[in-house]
């Protein structure tokens, strides 16, 4: 992985929200990288702050109440943290695009398909036009919308949920990013729609070479189309890890625990199914140890006062002073 | 065994009013001749897609959707001809857990309210038998007792859905619909209910019609199961049948769209095409044949009927003209 230089580099990320309650740190010092054309899984459970982080690298955390207050986020060795608004426009949708959970509420429903999506051509490409209108009909027949020529002409309304993650997924492409954010890409689809939804995000990104962030908390949907994934919890990075050994041997007991408490389809129905018990911290009030130590089965007093470091073997990193239950 | 539901060839049609005079211009028939018998202490599956009209059937069999036709027997009593007071009454022995946790809890009350309003409404107990009831439920759904005084926006997914069981049981029904009630939790934490659920059925000896869109969940809970396409059910067995040897192509396929979360398995994929149609047009005859893989000329005449396809210890039934000759 070290021989290669990476496309996006997040370091020691602190993104800060000023609530009505207090100060909340949604991410507490994160690090990770996205190779150039690899798929990389950010997983977990609702509030770890797997979106804020998304929204970071785009620079649309919302301000206020959002800050980052630490850290940097670099595309390609250039800073993006600090940069100002007009420069970050000129990246979004170019270089960097996302793909939002709800297609439902990410398209505008005033204006047809061609409407937006040529102007996102014409903002980035300088395309105009029936040039334009070429490009986005082509766009949308990639991504496998059936008669794209008059499906281009309607308006979002028109379109099933299927359809409008496919014209998200092709306006998110039309101008050839490195990099794709999709948040919950899936999430709000039915399960046939989502295995073509899927198929159809991991073909381009065979075919364009774009890398992929896959937000998800779907743990099946990492399993087929990630290299690599990162586990968020209570904003920060448990661990880190190619897609195979994290599967056979999570190394946090917090990715053991979500590993073995997705429900799947089973040979023999078991009676119980494990469970990872307590909930998740209030970021408001974290202990000052580990943020799992309180739902761990094998924590101790070192795990109650000290917050545990990333420790890294080859490729897999994890921050826990007892990987996979062994005694420190 | 015993049976505790019997719903017969229930249906519900929604009219679609349109034109000019807003007159009635056609029926969305969300749920279409459906039967299905549930017995005593057991729990149903119902998958299916959204829109499928899983939702519709589940508050139809408890007369929140009035059925447009066919009957709900429930214990010997058929729900369908009840008048308003005794289906008030009848009521106590039906409930509903509801999907989503934030809406399915009045903000304004106490959980407390909450709680006891159902045993006031049926007039049940001295207010002294009450507040042991609701606190021993409490218990029995893992929550605190003091927790009773608190408002639902202090409490997590989890922590409002056991809430919602808890409500659900206390007019110790025999019969409890839940709708969805793991999906909107996280997966940590739905394995927490989903083991709750089932614990609360093996004590309490109550029945469960439980509706998900996901079918490793019923799989883990449910006994039968059924599957519904457009408002049919297109097949039904118990889950040991229905996962093991699936014979609609629509489980099938389905089945084999779940993701499955081991990188090292590459499972070869039926990839259902286009979207479910819309339930307002129908196609022809079988209503699947316009995404099926296995289409023939007959499916786009003629509607298929049920057949049993099972044994007498695995009961499977399944509406494809595929199965229908043999």
């Amino acid at each position: 992985m070290s021989n290669k230089i990476p496309l996006l580099s997040v370091r020691d990320l602190v993104v800060e929200f000023n609530t009505e309650r207090g100060l909340v740190r949604a991410i507490d010092g994160i690090s990770f990288d996205v190779m150039p054309g690899e798929t990389m899984g950010l997983v977990g459970e609702s509030g770890c702050g797997k979106s804020v982080t998304s929204l970071a690298i785009l620079g649309l955390v919302p301000s206020p109440p959002g800050k980052i207050t630490a850290g940097s986020i670099q595309l390609n060795g250039r800073e993006l943290v600090g940069l100002p608004e007009s420069e970050y426009r000129k990246i979004r949708g170019s270089e960097i695009s996302m793909i939002f959970q709800e297609p439902m509420t990410a398209l505008n429903p005033v204006f047809t398909i061609a409407n937006q999506m040529t102007d996102v051509l014409a903002r980035h490409q300088k395309i105009r036009g029936k040039q334009a209108k070429n490009r986005a009909i082509e766009m949308l027949e990639l991504v496998g919308i059936p008669s794209p020529d008059k499906r281009i002409n309607e308006y979002p309304h028109q379109l099933s949920g299927g359809m409008r993650q496919r014209v998200m997924i092709a306006m998110a492409l039309s101008c050839n990013p490195k990099l794709l954010l999709a948040d919950e890409p899936t999430t709000a689809l039915d399960v046939t729609i989502q295995a073509q939804v899927m198929e159809q995000i991991v073909k381009l990104q065979h075919d364009l070479g774009t890398a992929v962030v896959l937000v998800t908390h779907d743990l099946g949907v990492v399993a087929e189309s990630c290299q690599r994934a990162v586990v968020m919890y209570a904003g920060r990075i448990v661990e880190q890890s190619p897609i195979v050994p994290l599967f056979q041997n999570p190394q946090h007991p917090y990715s053991a625990g979500l590993m073995a408490s997705i429900p799947r389809i089973r040979a023999e129905k078991v009676d119980e199914l494990p469970t990872i018990p307590g909930t998740v911290p209030d970021l408001l009030h974290l202990p000052d140890g580990c943020r799992f130590a309180d739902r761990c089965q094998y924590s101790d007093e070192r795990c109650h006062k000290e917050q545990p470091d990333n420790k890294i073997t080859d490729s897999r990193e994890v921050a826990c002073f007892h990987p996979c239950g062994e005694a420190s | 065994m015993s049976v505790l539901l019997d719903v017969k060839n229930l249906s519900k049609h929604f009219p679609i009013h349109g034109g000019f005079f807003h007159r009635v211009v056609s029926q969305l028939k969300a749920v279409d001749d459906v039967s299905f018998v549930l017995e005593k202490g057991k729990t149903m599956g119902l998958v299916g897609e959204s829109g499928c009209g899983k939702s519709t059937l589940g508050r139809a069999v408890l007369r929140l959707h009035e059925p447009t036709g066919g009957t709900v027997v429930l214990d010997g009593t058929d729900i369908t001809k009840l008048g308003a007071q005794a289906l008030v009454n009848a009521r106590r022995d039906m409930q509903i857990i509801f999907q989503d946790p934030y809406a399915s809890l009045s903000p304004r009350r106490t959980i407390q309210q909450t709680l006891l309003e159902p045993l006031e409404t049926h007039n049940i107990g001295t207010a002294e038998s009450r507040q042991e009831k609701i606190e021993e439920l409490l218990d029995i759904v893992g929550l605190r007792k003091h927790i009773l005084h608190r408002y639902p926006h202090e409490f997590s997914g989890g922590q409002r859905q056991r809430i919602g069981i808890a409500r659900a049981l206390t007019l110790e029904p025999k019969f409890i619909v839940a709708d969805e009630a793991v999906s909107a939790l996280d997966v940590s934490v739905q394995s927490q209910v989903l083991n709750l659920i089932s614990n609360l059925q093996r004590k309490l000896g109550i029945s469960f019609l439980f509706i998900s869109h996901d079918l490793a969940v019923v799989q883990h809970i449910c006994d039968d199961v059924g599957v519904m396409y457009l408002g049919r059910l297109v097949e039904k067995a118990t889950a040991t049948s229905l996962y093991k040897d699936p014979k609609h192509p629509y489980t099938k396929a389905l089945l084999s769209a779940i993701p499955t979360p081991d990188p090292t398995i590459k499972n070869e994929r039926q990839i259902l095409k286009g979207d479910v149609p819309s339930p307002l047009n129908p196609p022809s005859g079988c209503t699947f044949r316009t995404r099926c893989p296995k289409a023939m000329d007959i499916c786009a005449q003629k509607a298929p009927v049920e057949v049993e396809v099972g044994t007498k210890d695995e009961p499977h039934w399944v509406a494809c003209h595929l199965f229908e000759s043999s």
